[in-house]
Protein backbone atom coordinates (compact mmCIF):
# COMPACT_ATOMS: atom_id res chain seq x y z
CA UNK A 1 0.00 0.00 0.00
CA UNK A 2 1.56 3.31 -0.99
CA UNK A 3 1.75 6.44 1.16
CA UNK A 4 -1.16 8.08 -0.64
CA UNK A 5 -3.48 5.11 0.01
CA UNK A 6 -2.45 5.06 3.68
CA UNK A 7 -3.17 8.78 3.91
CA UNK A 8 -6.60 8.41 2.32
CA UNK A 9 -7.47 5.45 4.59
CA UNK A 10 -6.37 7.40 7.66
CA UNK A 11 -8.38 10.45 6.61
CA UNK A 12 -11.50 8.32 6.00
CA UNK A 13 -11.05 6.66 9.39
CA UNK A 14 -10.79 10.05 11.06
CA UNK A 15 -13.84 11.55 9.37
CA UNK A 16 -16.10 8.48 9.56
CA UNK A 17 -15.09 7.19 13.00
CA UNK A 18 -13.06 9.87 14.73
CA UNK A 19 -15.60 12.67 14.43
CA UNK A 20 -18.54 10.65 15.85
CA UNK A 21 -16.30 9.31 18.64
CA UNK A 22 -15.14 12.81 19.51
CA UNK A 23 -18.45 14.64 19.26
CA UNK A 24 -21.09 11.89 19.47
CA UNK A 25 -21.90 12.97 23.01
CA UNK A 26 -22.46 16.56 21.92
CA UNK A 27 -25.60 16.59 19.76
CA UNK A 28 -25.37 20.34 19.21
CA UNK A 29 -21.88 20.07 17.78
CA UNK A 30 -22.91 17.11 15.62
CA UNK A 31 -25.87 19.15 14.34
CA UNK A 32 -23.48 21.92 13.35
CA UNK A 33 -21.15 19.46 11.65
CA UNK A 34 -24.10 18.02 9.68
CA UNK A 35 -25.21 21.54 8.72
CA UNK A 36 -21.68 22.39 7.59
CA UNK A 37 -21.59 19.26 5.43
CA UNK A 38 -24.98 20.18 3.96
CA UNK A 39 -23.48 23.49 2.88
CA UNK A 40 -20.38 21.59 1.74
CA UNK A 41 -22.46 19.46 -0.62
CA UNK A 42 -23.95 22.53 -2.29
CA UNK A 43 -20.52 24.19 -2.37
CA UNK A 44 -19.13 21.20 -4.29
CA UNK A 45 -22.04 21.36 -6.75
CA UNK A 46 -21.66 25.12 -7.19
CA UNK A 47 -17.91 24.83 -7.77
CA UNK A 48 -18.41 22.02 -10.26
CA UNK A 49 -20.68 24.25 -12.30
CA UNK A 50 -18.24 27.15 -12.07
CA UNK A 51 -15.08 25.19 -12.83
CA UNK A 52 -16.35 22.77 -15.41
CA UNK A 53 -19.33 24.64 -16.83
CA UNK A 54 -17.76 28.08 -16.50
CA UNK A 55 -21.01 29.35 -15.02
CA UNK A 56 -21.51 31.35 -11.84
CA UNK A 57 -24.93 30.70 -10.36
CA UNK A 58 -26.77 32.75 -7.76
CA UNK A 59 -29.71 30.37 -7.87
CA UNK A 60 -28.68 27.02 -6.43
CA UNK A 61 -31.38 27.46 -3.80
CA UNK A 62 -33.78 26.54 -6.62
CA UNK A 63 -32.25 23.07 -6.98
CA UNK A 64 -31.97 22.63 -3.22
CA UNK A 65 -35.67 23.44 -2.80
CA UNK A 66 -36.84 21.34 -5.74
CA UNK A 67 -34.80 18.36 -4.49
CA UNK A 68 -36.19 18.76 -0.99
CA UNK A 69 -39.81 18.99 -2.11
CA UNK A 70 -39.50 16.20 -4.69
CA UNK A 71 -38.20 13.72 -2.16
CA UNK A 72 -40.58 14.84 0.59
CA UNK A 73 -43.64 14.57 -1.66
CA UNK A 74 -42.67 11.19 -3.12
CA UNK A 75 -41.97 9.65 0.29
CA UNK A 76 -45.05 11.19 1.92
CA UNK A 77 -47.53 10.85 -0.93
CA UNK A 78 -46.36 7.83 -2.88
CA UNK A 79 -44.67 5.94 -0.10
CA UNK A 80 -41.26 5.83 -1.75
CA UNK A 81 -38.37 4.65 0.43
CA UNK A 82 -36.47 7.64 1.77
CA UNK A 83 -33.10 6.69 0.29
CA UNK A 84 -34.73 6.32 -3.12
CA UNK A 85 -36.36 9.68 -2.45
CA UNK A 86 -32.91 11.25 -2.13
CA UNK A 87 -32.02 10.10 -5.65
CA UNK A 88 -35.43 11.24 -6.88
CA UNK A 89 -34.72 14.64 -5.31
CA UNK A 90 -31.53 14.82 -7.34
CA UNK A 91 -33.32 13.80 -10.52
CA UNK A 92 -36.10 16.31 -9.81
CA UNK A 93 -33.54 19.07 -9.50
CA UNK A 94 -31.86 17.93 -12.72
CA UNK A 95 -35.23 18.09 -14.47
CA UNK A 96 -35.78 21.55 -13.01
CA UNK A 97 -32.41 22.55 -14.46
CA UNK A 98 -33.85 21.82 -17.91
CA UNK A 99 -36.24 24.72 -17.34
CA UNK A 100 -33.28 26.99 -16.70
CA UNK A 101 -31.55 26.04 -19.96
CA UNK A 102 -32.61 29.25 -21.75
CA UNK A 103 -30.35 31.06 -19.27
CA UNK A 104 -27.35 29.27 -20.82
CA UNK A 105 -27.52 31.80 -23.62
CA UNK A 106 -26.51 34.41 -21.07
CA UNK A 107 -23.00 35.04 -19.82
CA UNK A 108 -21.36 36.26 -16.63
CA UNK A 109 -23.52 38.28 -14.26
CA UNK A 110 -26.57 37.97 -16.53
CA UNK A 111 -26.58 34.18 -16.11
CA UNK A 112 -26.03 34.53 -12.37
CA UNK A 113 -28.98 36.92 -12.01
CA UNK A 114 -31.21 34.80 -14.25
CA UNK A 115 -30.57 31.85 -11.94
CA UNK A 116 -31.47 34.02 -8.97
CA UNK A 117 -34.75 34.79 -10.72
CA UNK A 118 -35.37 31.09 -11.36
CA UNK A 119 -34.95 30.35 -7.65
CA UNK A 120 -37.58 32.97 -6.90
CA UNK A 121 -39.91 31.58 -9.57
CA UNK A 122 -39.63 28.04 -8.18
CA UNK A 123 -40.41 29.38 -4.72
CA UNK A 124 -43.51 31.18 -5.98
CA UNK A 125 -44.66 28.07 -7.86
CA UNK A 126 -44.24 26.02 -4.69
CA UNK A 127 -46.33 28.50 -2.70
CA UNK A 128 -49.04 28.59 -5.36
CA UNK A 129 -49.23 24.81 -5.82
CA UNK A 130 -50.79 24.52 -2.38
CA UNK A 131 -52.82 21.32 -2.97
CA UNK A 132 -49.58 19.48 -3.75
CA UNK A 133 -46.92 21.30 -1.74
CA UNK A 134 -48.90 22.58 1.19
CA UNK A 135 -48.35 26.15 0.01
CA UNK A 136 -46.78 28.70 2.32
CA UNK A 137 -47.60 26.48 5.28
CA UNK A 138 -45.25 23.83 3.94
CA UNK A 139 -45.00 20.14 4.74
CA UNK A 140 -44.80 18.56 8.18
CA UNK A 141 -43.91 15.06 9.33
CA UNK A 142 -41.61 14.27 6.45
CA UNK A 143 -40.34 10.70 6.98
CA UNK A 144 -36.93 10.36 8.57
CA UNK A 145 -34.07 8.16 7.49
CA UNK A 146 -34.24 4.36 7.91
CA UNK A 147 -31.80 2.10 9.72
CA UNK A 148 -29.18 0.53 7.46
CA UNK A 149 -26.93 -2.33 8.62
CA UNK A 150 -27.83 -1.58 12.20
CA UNK A 151 -26.96 2.12 11.93
CA UNK A 152 -29.99 4.37 12.46
CA UNK A 153 -29.45 7.06 9.83
CA UNK A 154 -31.99 9.20 11.65
CA UNK A 155 -29.53 9.56 14.56
CA UNK A 156 -26.93 12.34 14.54
CA UNK A 157 -24.17 9.84 13.84
CA UNK A 158 -26.18 8.16 11.08
CA UNK A 159 -27.13 11.44 9.42
CA UNK A 160 -23.52 12.55 9.67
CA UNK A 161 -22.32 9.38 7.94
CA UNK A 162 -24.96 9.79 5.22
CA UNK A 163 -24.25 13.44 4.37
CA UNK A 164 -20.51 12.79 4.59
CA UNK A 165 -20.93 9.96 2.06
CA UNK A 166 -22.96 12.24 -0.22
CA UNK A 167 -20.26 14.93 -0.07
CA UNK A 168 -17.37 12.51 -0.64
CA UNK A 169 -19.21 10.76 -3.50
CA UNK A 170 -19.91 14.16 -5.07
CA UNK A 171 -16.25 15.16 -4.79
CA UNK A 172 -15.10 11.86 -6.31
CA UNK A 173 -17.57 12.23 -9.18
CA UNK A 174 -16.39 15.82 -9.68
CA UNK A 175 -12.73 14.76 -9.64
CA UNK A 176 -13.40 11.94 -12.10
CA UNK A 177 -15.31 14.24 -14.41
CA UNK A 178 -12.55 16.82 -14.22
CA UNK A 179 -9.89 14.29 -15.18
CA UNK A 180 -11.92 12.93 -18.11
CA UNK A 181 -11.69 14.15 -21.70
CA UNK A 182 -14.99 15.93 -21.18
CA UNK A 183 -13.40 17.64 -18.19
CA UNK A 184 -10.43 18.70 -20.32
CA UNK A 185 -12.76 20.22 -22.91
CA UNK A 186 -14.83 21.94 -20.25
CA UNK A 187 -11.79 23.49 -18.61
CA UNK A 188 -10.56 24.63 -21.99
CA UNK A 189 -13.89 26.26 -22.78
CA UNK A 190 -13.63 28.95 -20.13
CA UNK A 191 -11.19 31.24 -21.86
CA UNK A 192 -11.73 30.19 -25.45
CA UNK A 193 -15.10 28.64 -26.13
CA UNK A 194 -14.74 29.25 -29.87
CA UNK A 195 -11.43 27.37 -29.88
CA UNK A 196 -13.16 24.33 -28.45
CA UNK A 197 -16.28 24.52 -30.60
CA UNK A 198 -14.19 24.67 -33.75
CA UNK A 199 -12.60 21.31 -32.93
CA UNK A 200 -15.96 19.64 -32.40
CA UNK A 201 -16.80 20.35 -28.76
CA UNK A 202 -20.55 20.97 -28.33
CA UNK A 203 -19.95 23.58 -25.66
CA UNK A 204 -23.55 24.53 -24.93
CA UNK A 205 -24.55 20.89 -24.49
CA UNK A 206 -21.66 20.27 -22.15
CA UNK A 207 -22.55 23.33 -20.09
CA UNK A 208 -26.14 22.11 -19.91
CA UNK A 209 -24.91 18.71 -18.75
CA UNK A 210 -22.79 20.32 -16.02
CA UNK A 211 -25.78 22.36 -14.91
CA UNK A 212 -27.81 19.14 -14.66
CA UNK A 213 -25.05 17.36 -12.69
CA UNK A 214 -24.65 20.33 -10.36
CA UNK A 215 -28.43 20.49 -9.88
CA UNK A 216 -28.51 16.74 -9.15
CA UNK A 217 -25.97 17.01 -6.34
CA UNK A 218 -27.74 20.05 -4.89
CA UNK A 219 -31.09 18.30 -5.15
CA UNK A 220 -29.81 15.24 -3.28
CA UNK A 221 -28.45 17.52 -0.54
CA UNK A 222 -31.79 19.36 -0.40
CA UNK A 223 -33.62 16.04 -0.09
CA UNK A 224 -31.24 14.95 2.67
CA UNK A 225 -31.97 18.15 4.55
CA UNK A 226 -35.74 17.72 4.22
CA UNK A 227 -35.67 14.23 5.72
CA UNK A 228 -33.21 15.22 8.39
CA UNK A 229 -35.21 18.13 9.78
CA UNK A 230 -38.65 16.64 9.02
CA UNK A 231 -40.42 19.74 7.71
CA UNK A 232 -40.33 22.08 4.74
CA UNK A 233 -41.67 25.48 3.84
CA UNK A 234 -40.91 27.50 0.71
CA UNK A 235 -39.14 30.35 2.51
CA UNK A 236 -36.78 27.84 4.07
CA UNK A 237 -36.29 25.46 1.14
CA UNK A 238 -35.64 28.22 -1.40
CA UNK A 239 -33.81 30.56 0.99
CA UNK A 240 -30.98 32.57 -0.49
CA UNK A 241 -28.77 31.18 2.27
CA UNK A 242 -28.59 27.91 0.33
CA UNK A 243 -26.86 29.87 -2.39
CA UNK A 244 -24.81 32.48 -0.52
CA UNK A 245 -23.30 30.31 2.23
CA UNK A 246 -21.99 27.67 -0.22
CA UNK A 247 -20.53 30.37 -2.47
CA UNK A 248 -18.72 31.96 0.48
CA UNK A 249 -17.56 28.53 1.66
CA UNK A 250 -16.34 27.53 -1.81
CA UNK A 251 -14.38 30.75 -2.25
CA UNK A 252 -12.95 30.48 1.26
CA UNK A 253 -11.88 26.88 0.72
CA UNK A 254 -10.63 27.26 -2.85
CA UNK A 255 -13.29 27.03 -5.49
CA UNK A 256 -10.83 26.04 -8.23
CA UNK A 257 -10.06 22.83 -6.36
CA UNK A 258 -12.23 19.76 -5.77
CA UNK A 259 -11.73 19.38 -2.03
CA UNK A 260 -11.40 23.07 -1.16
CA UNK A 261 -15.15 23.88 -1.14
CA UNK A 262 -16.12 21.18 1.40
CA UNK A 263 -13.08 22.04 3.50
CA UNK A 264 -14.07 25.70 3.36
CA UNK A 265 -17.68 24.95 4.27
CA UNK A 266 -16.76 22.93 7.34
CA UNK A 267 -14.04 25.37 8.44
CA UNK A 268 -15.91 28.61 8.01
CA UNK A 269 -19.30 27.36 9.26
CA UNK A 270 -17.93 25.71 12.37
CA UNK A 271 -15.66 28.67 13.12
CA UNK A 272 -18.63 30.99 12.79
CA UNK A 273 -21.01 28.92 14.90
CA UNK A 274 -18.64 27.62 17.55
CA UNK A 275 -16.16 30.46 17.92
CA UNK A 276 -17.33 33.79 16.49
CA UNK A 277 -20.89 33.35 17.70
CA UNK A 278 -19.59 32.49 21.17
CA UNK A 279 -17.70 35.76 21.50
CA UNK A 280 -19.95 38.01 19.42
CA UNK A 281 -23.48 36.59 19.78
CA UNK A 282 -25.01 39.26 17.56
CA UNK A 283 -23.08 40.47 14.56
CA UNK A 284 -20.78 37.45 14.31
CA UNK A 285 -21.47 37.48 10.58
CA UNK A 286 -19.22 40.53 10.44
CA UNK A 287 -16.22 38.44 11.51
CA UNK A 288 -17.27 35.82 8.98
CA UNK A 289 -17.14 38.49 6.28
CA UNK A 290 -13.78 39.83 7.45
CA UNK A 291 -12.38 36.29 7.45
CA UNK A 292 -13.58 35.71 3.90
CA UNK A 293 -12.15 39.05 2.75
CA UNK A 294 -8.87 38.28 4.50
CA UNK A 295 -8.63 34.91 2.79
CA UNK A 296 -9.22 36.46 -0.62
CA UNK A 297 -6.44 38.96 0.03
CA UNK A 298 -4.02 36.45 1.57
CA UNK A 299 -4.68 33.58 -0.82
CA UNK A 300 -7.01 34.31 -3.73
CA UNK A 301 -7.00 30.59 -4.50
CA UNK A 302 -8.50 29.85 -1.08
CA UNK A 303 -7.68 27.79 1.99
CA UNK A 304 -6.70 24.50 0.35
CA UNK A 305 -4.06 26.00 -1.96
CA UNK A 306 -2.78 27.95 1.05
CA UNK A 307 -2.45 24.76 3.11
CA UNK A 308 -0.72 23.06 0.18
CA UNK A 309 1.78 25.91 -0.02
CA UNK A 310 2.48 25.65 3.69
CA UNK A 311 2.55 21.88 3.76
CA UNK A 312 5.99 20.34 4.47
CA UNK A 313 4.95 17.39 2.24
CA UNK A 314 4.08 19.47 -0.82
CA UNK A 315 5.42 18.42 -4.19
CA UNK A 316 7.51 20.88 -6.16
CA UNK A 317 5.41 22.10 -9.08
CA UNK A 318 7.32 24.64 -11.15
CA UNK A 319 5.08 26.83 -13.16
CA UNK A 320 1.96 25.76 -11.31
CA UNK A 321 -0.72 28.38 -11.22
CA UNK A 322 -3.94 28.83 -9.33
CA UNK A 323 -5.69 27.55 -12.42
CA UNK A 324 -3.95 24.21 -12.06
CA UNK A 325 -4.39 23.88 -8.35
CA UNK A 326 -7.22 21.40 -8.59
CA UNK A 327 -5.55 18.96 -10.89
CA UNK B 1 -16.27 18.56 -52.14
CA UNK B 2 -17.22 22.16 -51.27
CA UNK B 3 -19.60 24.49 -53.02
CA UNK B 4 -20.00 28.11 -51.91
CA UNK B 5 -23.20 29.30 -53.56
CA UNK B 6 -24.07 33.00 -53.77
CA UNK B 7 -22.97 33.65 -50.18
CA UNK B 8 -23.55 37.11 -48.74
CA UNK B 9 -22.88 38.46 -45.26
CA UNK B 10 -24.00 41.83 -43.93
CA UNK B 11 -23.03 43.47 -40.65
CA UNK B 12 -25.60 46.21 -40.28
CA UNK B 13 -25.10 48.37 -43.36
CA UNK B 14 -21.74 46.84 -44.24
CA UNK B 15 -21.73 44.03 -46.77
CA UNK B 16 -18.75 41.86 -45.92
CA UNK B 17 -19.49 39.29 -48.65
CA UNK B 18 -21.52 39.89 -51.82
CA UNK B 19 -22.82 36.85 -53.68
CA UNK B 20 -19.61 34.84 -53.54
CA UNK B 21 -19.70 31.53 -55.44
CA UNK B 22 -17.03 28.93 -56.18
CA UNK B 23 -16.41 25.22 -55.88
CA UNK B 24 -13.49 23.22 -54.54
CA UNK B 25 -12.78 19.66 -55.59
CA UNK B 26 -11.25 17.05 -53.30
CA UNK B 27 -7.46 17.26 -53.11
CA UNK B 28 -7.27 20.85 -54.37
CA UNK B 29 -5.17 23.53 -52.69
CA UNK B 30 -6.73 26.92 -53.07
CA UNK B 31 -5.22 30.27 -52.16
CA UNK B 32 -7.59 32.96 -50.93
CA UNK B 33 -6.16 36.46 -51.21
CA UNK B 34 -7.30 40.04 -51.10
CA UNK B 35 -6.60 43.29 -49.28
CA UNK B 36 -7.40 43.70 -45.60
CA UNK B 37 -11.15 43.83 -45.06
CA UNK B 38 -11.89 42.01 -48.32
CA UNK B 39 -13.97 39.36 -46.52
CA UNK B 40 -11.53 36.43 -46.48
CA UNK B 41 -11.89 35.55 -42.81
CA UNK B 42 -15.64 36.19 -42.98
CA UNK B 43 -15.81 33.59 -45.74
CA UNK B 44 -13.92 31.11 -43.54
CA UNK B 45 -16.32 31.92 -40.72
CA UNK B 46 -19.28 31.14 -42.94
CA UNK B 47 -17.81 27.86 -44.21
CA UNK B 48 -16.86 26.72 -40.70
CA UNK B 49 -20.18 27.76 -39.18
CA UNK B 50 -18.86 30.51 -36.93
CA UNK B 51 -20.88 33.09 -38.88
CA UNK B 52 -24.32 32.56 -40.42
CA UNK B 53 -24.62 33.95 -43.96
CA UNK B 54 -27.25 36.58 -44.76
CA UNK B 55 -27.85 34.80 -48.04
CA UNK B 56 -26.66 31.85 -50.10
CA UNK B 57 -25.54 28.47 -48.85
CA UNK B 58 -22.57 26.18 -48.24
CA UNK B 59 -22.69 22.62 -49.59
CA UNK B 60 -20.16 20.12 -48.27
CA UNK B 61 -19.98 16.60 -49.69
CA UNK B 62 -23.24 17.25 -51.53
CA UNK B 63 -25.10 18.24 -48.37
CA UNK B 64 -26.17 21.80 -47.45
CA UNK B 65 -24.71 22.92 -44.11
CA UNK B 66 -27.27 25.60 -43.31
CA UNK B 67 -28.32 24.21 -39.93
CA UNK B 68 -25.07 22.61 -38.91
CA UNK B 69 -23.42 24.39 -35.95
CA UNK B 70 -19.66 24.98 -36.01
CA UNK B 71 -18.84 22.01 -33.78
CA UNK B 72 -20.79 19.60 -35.98
CA UNK B 73 -19.07 20.91 -39.13
CA UNK B 74 -15.75 20.13 -37.44
CA UNK B 75 -16.96 16.57 -36.88
CA UNK B 76 -18.03 16.33 -40.52
CA UNK B 77 -14.50 17.09 -41.68
CA UNK B 78 -14.10 20.87 -41.88
CA UNK B 79 -11.08 21.96 -39.88
CA UNK B 80 -9.80 25.50 -39.53
CA UNK B 81 -7.22 27.70 -37.88
CA UNK B 82 -7.52 31.27 -36.67
CA UNK B 83 -5.44 34.25 -37.68
CA UNK B 84 -4.85 35.00 -34.00
CA UNK B 85 -3.94 31.64 -32.44
CA UNK B 86 -6.57 30.30 -30.09
CA UNK B 87 -4.87 27.75 -27.86
CA UNK B 88 -7.09 26.05 -25.32
CA UNK B 89 -5.96 27.67 -22.12
CA UNK B 90 -5.33 25.63 -18.98
CA UNK B 91 -4.31 22.65 -21.13
CA UNK B 92 -0.96 21.36 -22.33
CA UNK B 93 -0.13 21.18 -26.02
CA UNK B 94 -0.87 17.45 -26.08
CA UNK B 95 -4.15 17.92 -24.19
CA UNK B 96 -5.20 20.45 -26.82
CA UNK B 97 -4.83 17.72 -29.42
CA UNK B 98 -6.50 15.10 -27.23
CA UNK B 99 -9.60 17.29 -26.91
CA UNK B 100 -9.61 18.00 -30.65
CA UNK B 101 -9.26 14.32 -31.51
CA UNK B 102 -11.75 13.07 -28.93
CA UNK B 103 -14.49 15.44 -30.01
CA UNK B 104 -13.63 16.25 -33.62
CA UNK B 105 -12.70 12.76 -34.78
CA UNK B 106 -14.64 10.89 -32.09
CA UNK B 107 -11.84 8.46 -31.36
CA UNK B 108 -8.62 8.06 -29.42
CA UNK B 109 -5.42 7.54 -31.35
CA UNK B 110 -2.35 8.58 -29.34
CA UNK B 111 -0.05 7.47 -32.19
CA UNK B 112 -1.66 9.95 -34.58
CA UNK B 113 -1.31 12.71 -31.99
CA UNK B 114 2.39 11.89 -31.58
CA UNK B 115 2.81 11.91 -35.36
CA UNK B 116 1.12 15.31 -35.68
CA UNK B 117 3.24 16.76 -32.87
CA UNK B 118 6.40 15.47 -34.53
CA UNK B 119 5.41 16.69 -37.99
CA UNK B 120 4.78 20.21 -36.71
CA UNK B 121 7.84 20.31 -34.47
CA UNK B 122 5.84 20.43 -31.26
CA UNK B 123 7.07 17.21 -29.64
CA UNK B 124 9.53 18.98 -27.30
CA UNK B 125 6.69 21.20 -26.00
CA UNK B 126 4.02 18.49 -25.93
CA UNK B 127 3.57 18.55 -22.19
CA UNK B 128 4.06 22.26 -21.68
CA UNK B 129 1.31 24.78 -21.04
CA UNK B 130 -0.21 25.77 -24.39
CA UNK B 131 -1.02 29.33 -23.47
CA UNK B 132 2.27 30.49 -21.99
CA UNK B 133 5.18 28.41 -23.23
CA UNK B 134 4.97 28.66 -27.02
CA UNK B 135 6.62 31.04 -29.48
CA UNK B 136 4.49 32.60 -32.23
CA UNK B 137 5.63 29.95 -34.71
CA UNK B 138 4.74 27.21 -32.24
CA UNK B 139 1.37 28.78 -31.57
CA UNK B 140 0.69 28.78 -35.30
CA UNK B 141 1.85 25.16 -35.48
CA UNK B 142 -0.51 24.29 -32.63
CA UNK B 143 -3.38 25.83 -34.58
CA UNK B 144 -2.65 23.49 -37.47
CA UNK B 145 -2.04 20.54 -35.14
CA UNK B 146 -5.40 20.97 -33.40
CA UNK B 147 -7.20 21.11 -36.71
CA UNK B 148 -5.34 18.01 -37.94
CA UNK B 149 -6.28 16.11 -34.78
CA UNK B 150 -9.95 16.44 -35.74
CA UNK B 151 -9.09 14.43 -38.89
CA UNK B 152 -10.45 16.97 -41.36
CA UNK B 153 -10.81 16.45 -45.09
CA UNK B 154 -11.05 20.18 -45.79
CA UNK B 155 -8.65 22.43 -43.88
CA UNK B 156 -9.05 26.21 -43.81
CA UNK B 157 -5.79 27.96 -42.91
CA UNK B 158 -6.27 31.61 -41.94
CA UNK B 159 -2.97 33.46 -42.28
CA UNK B 160 -1.17 30.66 -40.52
CA UNK B 161 2.11 32.03 -41.91
CA UNK B 162 1.32 35.64 -41.03
CA UNK B 163 3.82 37.41 -38.79
CA UNK B 164 6.58 34.85 -39.37
CA UNK B 165 9.97 35.92 -40.70
CA UNK B 166 10.89 34.82 -44.21
CA UNK B 167 13.03 31.75 -43.43
CA UNK B 168 10.57 30.42 -40.92
CA UNK B 169 7.71 31.12 -43.29
CA UNK B 170 9.34 29.09 -46.09
CA UNK B 171 10.03 26.19 -43.76
CA UNK B 172 6.47 26.30 -42.42
CA UNK B 173 5.06 26.40 -45.95
CA UNK B 174 7.08 23.25 -46.68
CA UNK B 175 5.59 21.63 -43.60
CA UNK B 176 2.09 22.54 -44.79
CA UNK B 177 2.79 20.89 -48.13
CA UNK B 178 3.93 17.78 -46.28
CA UNK B 179 0.80 17.88 -44.10
CA UNK B 180 -1.34 18.08 -47.22
CA UNK B 181 0.37 15.08 -48.81
CA UNK B 182 0.48 12.91 -45.71
CA UNK B 183 -3.15 13.38 -44.75
CA UNK B 184 -4.62 13.76 -48.23
CA UNK B 185 -6.18 17.12 -47.43
CA UNK B 186 -8.04 19.70 -49.41
CA UNK B 187 -6.69 23.11 -48.40
CA UNK B 188 -7.94 26.67 -48.61
CA UNK B 189 -5.17 29.04 -47.56
CA UNK B 190 -5.57 32.72 -46.70
CA UNK B 191 -2.20 34.36 -47.18
CA UNK B 192 -0.88 37.79 -48.16
CA UNK B 193 2.50 36.56 -49.33
CA UNK B 194 2.39 36.13 -53.12
CA UNK B 195 5.42 33.81 -53.20
CA UNK B 196 3.80 31.45 -50.71
CA UNK B 197 0.52 31.38 -52.59
CA UNK B 198 2.29 30.83 -55.89
CA UNK B 199 4.40 27.97 -54.55
CA UNK B 200 1.73 26.26 -52.50
CA UNK B 201 -1.49 26.78 -54.43
CA UNK B 202 -2.23 25.82 -58.07
CA UNK B 203 -5.33 28.02 -57.89
CA UNK B 204 -6.09 31.35 -56.24
CA UNK B 205 -9.27 33.31 -55.55
CA UNK B 206 -9.20 37.05 -55.00
CA UNK B 207 -11.76 38.87 -52.88
CA UNK B 208 -12.16 42.63 -52.88
CA UNK B 209 -14.80 44.47 -50.85
CA UNK B 210 -16.62 41.17 -50.39
CA UNK B 211 -16.73 40.33 -54.10
CA UNK B 212 -14.92 37.54 -55.87
CA UNK B 213 -12.96 39.37 -58.57
CA UNK B 214 -10.60 36.67 -59.85
CA UNK B 215 -10.25 32.88 -59.90
CA UNK B 216 -7.38 31.03 -61.59
CA UNK B 217 -3.70 30.08 -61.44
CA UNK B 218 -1.84 32.48 -59.10
CA UNK B 219 0.60 33.76 -61.74
CA UNK B 220 -2.32 34.78 -63.97
CA UNK B 221 -4.47 36.09 -61.14
CA UNK B 222 -1.77 38.38 -59.78
CA UNK B 223 -1.32 39.92 -63.26
CA UNK B 224 -5.05 40.63 -63.54
CA UNK B 225 -5.55 44.44 -63.71
CA UNK B 226 -8.57 44.26 -61.41
CA UNK B 227 -6.52 42.43 -58.78
CA UNK B 228 -3.66 44.91 -59.11
CA UNK B 229 -6.11 47.80 -58.71
CA UNK B 230 -7.61 46.21 -55.59
CA UNK B 231 -4.19 46.10 -53.97
CA UNK B 232 -3.26 49.64 -54.97
CA UNK B 233 -6.62 50.93 -53.76
CA UNK B 234 -7.73 52.28 -57.10
CA UNK B 235 -10.84 50.10 -57.08
CA UNK B 236 -12.16 51.97 -54.08
CA UNK B 237 -11.66 55.34 -55.64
Amino acid sequence: MNARAVGVAAALLVVYVGVPLAFGGAPYVMSLVIASLTIAGIAVAWSLLGNLGGLVSFGHAAFFGVGAYTSALLTMGAGWPVLLGLLAGGLGASLASLLTMPALRLRGPYFALAMLAYAHIFKILTVEAEPVTGGAGGLLSIPGFPTILGLPLASKTGAYALILTIVIASCLAYAGLRRSRIGLALRAMHDSELATRIVGVPSTRLKAAMLAVSAFITGVVGAFNAHQIGFLEPDYAFSGNWTLLPIAAAIFGGYRTVWGPPLGAVAIYLLDQLVFKEFVPSGHGLIYGVLLGGMILLSPGGLLPLLRRWSPFRKASPGATVAHAGR
Amino acid sequence: MLAVEDVSVSFGGIRALRGVSFTVTAGETLGLVGPNGAGKTTLFNVISGVQAPSGGRIVFDGRPLAREPDWRRARRGIGRTFQIPQPMHELTVRENLIVAQSFGAGRRDPARIDAILALLGLSPKADRDASTSLSLTEQKALEVAKALATEPRLLLLDEVLGGLETTTKRAFAGTLAEVRERYGLTLIVIEHDIETITNLCPRALVLDFGELIADGPPREVFRDPAVMRSYTGEAAA
